[in-house]
């Protein structure tokens, strides 16, 4: 296949085709890589919102904590695989005790008062990281094993992204068949449809929303670790990402995963052919997306109800 | 007898403001600015957020586009008065605000908070692109502020900080006041009963889009006003101004100020630039700070500073009785009420 664009010009003239189909793939793997860790972000914020009502502001602050975690794990034992592990879950630490001692106390409220506090929640992790780890970029290098280009097909991809690809995917599936197919996922999803229902049918509601806040943050931390190498570890990590999530859950629809993804996936795409053809608007082009999306239909691509 | 005390109290409060200037310096004088545009900022928002009920994560945008517009007069007009470019701050928003409710007013909740992200972000990434007009990074400024003239009676020179105080406590008092009037009007009732219960505001015959379009046009003035005292003030404004960061001030204001009263974001802007003024000089950590308080604030005092206050005065039965008693039944933002089978005679 032959794509003319003006970037065509910048290779050599016998390479042309294979450069520009190079370049077509490459940015396609990095739009893949970059939407499936928005997918990663959104897919916990959605799942907190649809159980609880609540749009978690602190969400992003999680995503970078999870990093800065890593960033510690791999200072103190040089092992990347065992941050991978231990950093989500001890993001997902925190988010619990959040839920617990904070979110939980004020749940009669309302959600007013729940999103402002993970408003302070946010203030408190987005500053707290400033107070122990500087402000400066903290670098993070790829594991070893993850280096470099691997050719498939006459093509050059590099494997930390298809890496990331690979366990978004497996991430994917595990929540997938957790959700689908266990007696927790039918709980977690009908409490998503009728948290006051499930509850008088005596089963734990405020400890599953524990729970769910719990992987909900776990899922950020998986994201917040796995993107870190790329982007580096520095407090305005959480910002980019931060509005991409949002805007991933509203425009898919408030608690489904399923138009998370796919939304996270054009997202994704969007952001990163949107830099090769229209770099000046590239910015612009998702929030005119969203605009859209909602202008049409309030309550976002796959949402039946309004947040 | 109340009536007399309430006279003397905003006597006093009145002979305060005008000396301040006197009393406490140059430097303080500038600080209170500061606090007074964020305070009529807080309230236009109270207006939406308390009020009406419509929670934004963009509030910033009209602030900044009041700013904006305010600075292009002064820039491209030559020798637009002072008035009038107050004037084009406050229609910048206003237009602004009409551009946009044909979409927002049919929203509620999450989608209107989120639709305002979207869209403020749209005009933050715009004002940092569109750098012939804005600026980019650097903003406007250095623009000439026009003294206040009244032709043929008085012509007040607005450089002195001195002057620039006195116009800016009269036009920020002025707006804090048509605001508070606003919400006295039987305008003013309607749009809590949107708040608190918008289908019985439709069976009574108000149209709840067009009353949400009117207040939504309202505050976004009153948040321009402020934007353009601010880029005036600081003969300058920049993207920041449109920024997130700018758009979570007025929120956190509010609920430390205490959501449910109409003086609370203006307590809530005075404690933020008390935060400000006392934290800055031994750390640099301010927003932790206010984090903190927020967090504090919402566990133990939900209705804020004013919730405090009634704590304090021991009249805390009689608070949660009045005002306060919207913290429990009131239907904020997407909170499911409480009592489904009294819903029809509430």
């Amino acid at each position: 296949m032959r794509h003319a664009g003006p970037e065509a010009l910048f290779y050599e003239e016998d390479k042309q085709m294979d450069a520009t189909t190079a370049m077509y793939v490459a940015q396609g793997i990095h739009g893949l890589a970059y939407g499936m860790v928005l997918f990663l972000v959104a897919s916990g914020l959605t799942l907190i919102f649809g159980m609880m009502g609540i749009l978690n502001v602190a969400h992003t602050a999680f995503f970078m904590l999870a990093a800065y975690f890593c960033y510690q794990i791999v200072a103190w034992t040089g092992n990347f695989w065992l941050a991978l592990l231990v950093a989500p879950i001890a993001t997902a630490v925190v988010g619990v005790l959040v839920e617990r001692f904070l979110l939980r106390r004020i749940h009669a409220l309302g959600l007013l008062f729940e999103l402002t506090l993970t408003i302070g929640v946010m203030f408190g992790i987005m500053e707290g990281v400033k107070v122990f780890w500087g402000t400066e970029n903290l670098p993070l290098a790829v594991p070893a094993l993850l280096e470099g280009l691997v050719n498939i097909g006459g093509m050059e991809y590099p494997i930390y992204r298809l890496f990331i690809i690979g366990l978004s995917l497996v991430v994917l599936g595990f929540l997938a068949f957790i959700l689908y197919k266990t007696r927790l996922g039918m709980v977690v999803r009908a409490a998503v449809a009728d948290a006051d229902m499930v509850n008088a049918l005596g089963i734990n509601v405020p400890r599953l929303f524990m729970f769910v806040f719990g992987v909900g943050t776990w899922l950020a931390g998986m994201a917040g670790v796995t993107i870190a190498p790329i982007l580096t570890v520095f407090p305005g990590l959480a910002d980019q990402m931060g509005m991409d999530a949002f805007i991933v859950v509203i425009v898919g629809g408030f608690g489904s995963l399923g138009g998370a993804l796919l939304v996270a996936l054009i997202s994704g795409l969007l952001s990163s052919y949107g830099v090769q053809f229209v770099s000046q608007l590239a910015p612009v082009l998702m929030f005119i997306f969203m605009a859209i999306v909602l202008a049409i239909k309030p309550t976002g691509l796959f949402g039946e109800r309004e947040g | 007898m109340k009536k007399r005390v309430k006279g003397i109290v905003w006597g006093v409060i009145l002979v305060v403001l005008l000396l301040y200037p006197w009393l406490f310096g140059i430097y303080f004088t500038n600080v209170f600015v500061t606090f007074a545009i964020f305070a009529l900022f807080a309230v236009s928002y109270n207006l939406l957020l308390g009020y009406t009920g419509l929670f934004s994560f963009g509030h910033a945008m009209f602030f900044g586009a009041g700013g904006y517009a305010t600075a292009l007069a002064l820039t491209h007009i030559k020798g637009c008065p002072l008035l009038v470019a107050l004037l084009f701050g406050f229609l910048g928003a206003v237009a602004l605000a009409l551009l946009l409710s044909p979409i927002v007013a049919r929203l509620a909740h999450s989608a209107f908070a989120m639709l305002h992200l979207a869209f403020s972000m749209l005009l933050y990434t715009l004002a940092l692109k569109l750098r012939g007009i804005t600026g980019g990074e650097d903003g406007i400024g250095g623009f000439p502020i026009p003294p206040f003239h009244i032709p043929g009676v008085v012509s007040v020179d607005m450089t002195d900080p001195l002057n620039f105080y006195y116009f800016a406590m009269a036009v920020l008092g002025g707006s804090l006041w048509i605001a508070w009037f606003l919400t006295k009007t039987p305008f003013g009732q309607i749009i809590v009963s949107v708040r608190d219960n918008a289908k019985r505001v439709d069976y009574l015959g108000f149209k709840v889009p067009h009353t949400k379009a009117i207040i939504y046009a309202l505050s976004c003035g009153f948040a321009g006003i402020a934007g353009s005292i601010y880029a005036m003030f600081q003969d300058l404004i920049s993207a920041s101004a449109l920024g997130i960061a700018q758009s979570f001030a007025p929120i956190v204001m509010t609920m430390v100020g205490g959501v449910i009263a109409f003086s609370g974001p203006i307590w809530g802007a005075g404690i933020f630039a008390l935060i400000e003024e006392l934290t800055t000089r031994y750390t640099e950590r301010v927003q932790l700070v206010e984090g903190l308080i927020l967090i504090i604030v919402i566990l133990f005092f939900p209705g804020g500073f004013v919730h405090l206050l009634a704590v304090v005065k021991g009249k805390w039965l009689e608070f949660m009785r009045g005002k306060g008693s919207g913290l429990i039944t009131g239907t904020w933002f997407g909170k499911k009420s409480r009592k489904k089978t009294t819903e029809g005679n509430a």
